[in-house]
């Protein structure tokens, strides 16, 4: 056991005795941060979530939500967290407040309070005018946004949320991120996130584990995998002579190995870090009077992070089959 | 305790809730048994097919397609806990901090819920059509008493086949596949006496003949004999199925 938030142990997953959903997943979360797990369809993600949720059962391993195992002390373990699953999954026949009415029964939330927690949620995610409207006539999105008002009902210490933008549209993607963010400085939780979408894991989260085929290949923050991947380099293009450019840049301590660029005159020093590096270099170009033409950095995406970890690109195995989860995801809205 | 009845409560709430909202599920229901009611009951009473003492043979079905109706009613809410793990709804009802046999319990006693109001249109309008119920307020709230638990029983059944079944299709057909055989092996369009012996075998263990002789005793013929082995069978039989439908109900999901 540990201080973390979430710690998990070794968890294994296989369903029906063949598909190895989760292949040993060790990972720590801290508290107070939003975590991301990024994976392409299929990475064992929802599972991971639905173990530690305590909808199902791991096959072997362990986890602990503050100090509570999921296993023996499920019940205590659901009083600790909230959870927005992965399918859209608002009563559509009822209004949202009667959505919310419900769920702050479920959780027990003394009565003289409901009122006032609901409103409260509710404003918190901008649907306060929109509280006695049958969810059927909401968008997408505010159906989203009333599932998260849902899942903080009970102030979790832990909120999960699995792939909480699937479907909606960039606006819509945005809305959800600052809502976020806004509930993070007004309760004080932890986040489990999980999503396909390099741009979310980037901007939402404070750190992120990279899940493929059931097992995590990388831990870290979007900035350390992006600068383990080695792949942080600068170009300079000058009309200079080339060997003296070169020699310039090898003297310099942080520059790790040097290649000529595919254009004219070009050289791409790689660096630990390119941000820094770009600063000294400037000088010490400067300072031995080489022309410099044009200066470029050229930072890893996490399409890169992908690539190096996984050994395929997150964008190729998803798209097709991202376009019909959404389209089933959009059918149970209607 | 409290906390327990509490969430209990909160899920009949939202099936009243439910109904408020859209009560159209509730009125195209009652067409079949107000068929079987006012035009199947009707003919067979004129060629005075089945010989019944002292009541009408459209009295004497009344209970038995109301029966049938609320059956229906409630083998639907194990494709409806399906089809709420489908959309998510159910992943998250399990991780609320509720316990298993208080959702099993919530869902059976809205199939109670919905069974009493899907009774109270099928009542009324067999009034209109001529069907005398007895008028005795103690009468009429056990008769609810014994729907509620019916249906509770039935769709606790239900559950507990979806929890096998798992999938919309495969449970698709089985609501009609269990109803309508029950459904005519048992008291509700002909009396007991009248069947063939193995017939009459498969009747005496049916529970929905001791539902149909207990509301035909409460809202007919208000002779009593048989009405506390009816409840004493109905809460048997709702008894097992919850606690069948509490172990199995996390399979959905699985
Ligand atoms: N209930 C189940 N029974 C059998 N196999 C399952 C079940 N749920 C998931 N799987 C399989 O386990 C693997 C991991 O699935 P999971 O849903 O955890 O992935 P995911 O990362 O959430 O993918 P997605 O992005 O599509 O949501 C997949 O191969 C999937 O087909
Ligand atoms: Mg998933």
């Amino acid at each position: 056991m540990s201080n973390n938030v979430i710690s998990v142990r070794n968890l294994v997953k296989v369903y029906d005795k063949v598909t190895r959903a989760l292949d040993g997943v060790s990972l720590d979360v801290e508290e107070g941060e939003i975590f991301g797990l990024l994976g392409p369809n299929g990475a064992g993600k929802t599972t991971l979530v639905r173990i530690l949720t305590t909808q199902i059962p791991p096959t072997s391993g362990e986890a602990f939500i503050l100090g509570k195992s999921i296993i023996e002390e499920a019940e205590r373990v659901r009083e600790l967290i909230g959870y927005v699953p992965q399918e859209i999954s608002v009563m559509t026949d009822l209004t949202g407040y009667e959505n919310m009415l419900f769920y702050s029964k479920l959780y027990g939330v003394p009565s003289s309070e409901r009122k006032r927690r609901i409103e409260n949620a509710l404003s918190l995610v901008g649907l306060l005018d929109k509280a006695n409207i049958v969810v059927k006539n909401y968008s997408g999105g505010m159906m989203r946004r009333l599932e998260i008002a849902q899942a903080i009902i009970n102030y979790p210490k832990v909120l999960f949320l699995d792939e909480p933008t699937i479907g909606l549209d960039p606006s819509g993607r945005k809305a959800i991120w600052s809502y976020l963010s806004q509930l993070m400085e007004e309760h004080e939780m932890t986040i489990f996130m999980t999503t396909h979408y390099m741009d979310e894991a980037d901007m939402v989260t404070d750190r992120l584990a990279i899940i493929n085929l059931g097992k995590i290949v990388a831990v870290g923050t979007s900035s350390e995998l992006k600068r383990s991947t080695k792949l942080e380099s600068i170009t300079i293009i000058s009309k200079f002579h080339k060997e003296e450019v070169k020699n310039l840049l090898n003297s310099l301590p942080f520059v790790k190995q040097i290649y000529d660029g595919k254009e004219e005159g070009s050289v791409t020093a790689y660096v630990e870090n390119a941000e820094e590096a770009v600063i000294e270099i400037i000088s010490t170009l400067k300072e031995n009077n080489v022309d410099v033409e044009s200066l470029s950095m050229n930072k890893p995406t996490l399409d890169d992070v992908f690539l190096a970890y996984a050994g395929t690109k997150l964008e190729e195995t998803t798209s097709a089959l991202e376009a019909r989860k959404v389209r089933r995801t959009m059918q149970r809205m209607r | 305790m409290i906390a327990y009845i509490e969430k209990v409560l909160a899920m009949l709430e939202v099936e009243v809730r439910r109904i408020m909202h859209d009560r159209t599920e509730l009125y195209t229901r009652a067409v079949q048994p107000i068929l079987w009611i006012g035009v199947f009951a009707p003919v067979m009473e004129k060629f005075r097919v089945v010989p019944i003492p002292n009541i009408t043979y459209m009295e004497f079905i009344t209970p038995g397609v109301l029966v049938q109706s609320i059956t229906f009613v409630s083998i639907f809410y194990g494709l409806n806990v399906i089809w709420e793990r489908d959309l998510g709804v159910l992943n998250k009802l399990l991780v609320a901090p509720v316990s298993r046999s208080a959702l099993v319990i919530g869902k059976a006693l809205s199939a109670g819920v919905r069974g009493i109001f899907q009774s109270l249109i099928i009542v009324l309008l067999a009034e209109i059509l001529g069907v005398r119920i007895v008028i005795n307020p103690i009468y009429l709230l056990l008769a609810a008493l014994l729907i509620v638990v019916f249906c509770a029983a039935f769709a606790a059944l239900s559950i507990f086949i979806a929890s096998l079944l798992k999938t919309r299709e495969r449970f698709m057909g089985i609501g009609q596949a269990i109803t309508m055989p029950l459904f005519f092996a048992s008291n509700a369009i002909y009396p007991i006496n009248l069947m063939p012996n193995w017939l009459k075998a498969v009747a005496t263990i049916n529970p929905l003949s001791y539902a149909v002789e207990g509301l035909r005793a409460l809202m007919i013929t208000g002779d009593l004999t048989t009405v506390p082995l009816d409840f004493l069978v109905s809460f048997v039989f709702v008894a097992v199925t919850i606690v069948i439908a509490s172990q199995t109900f996390k399979k959905i999901i699985e």
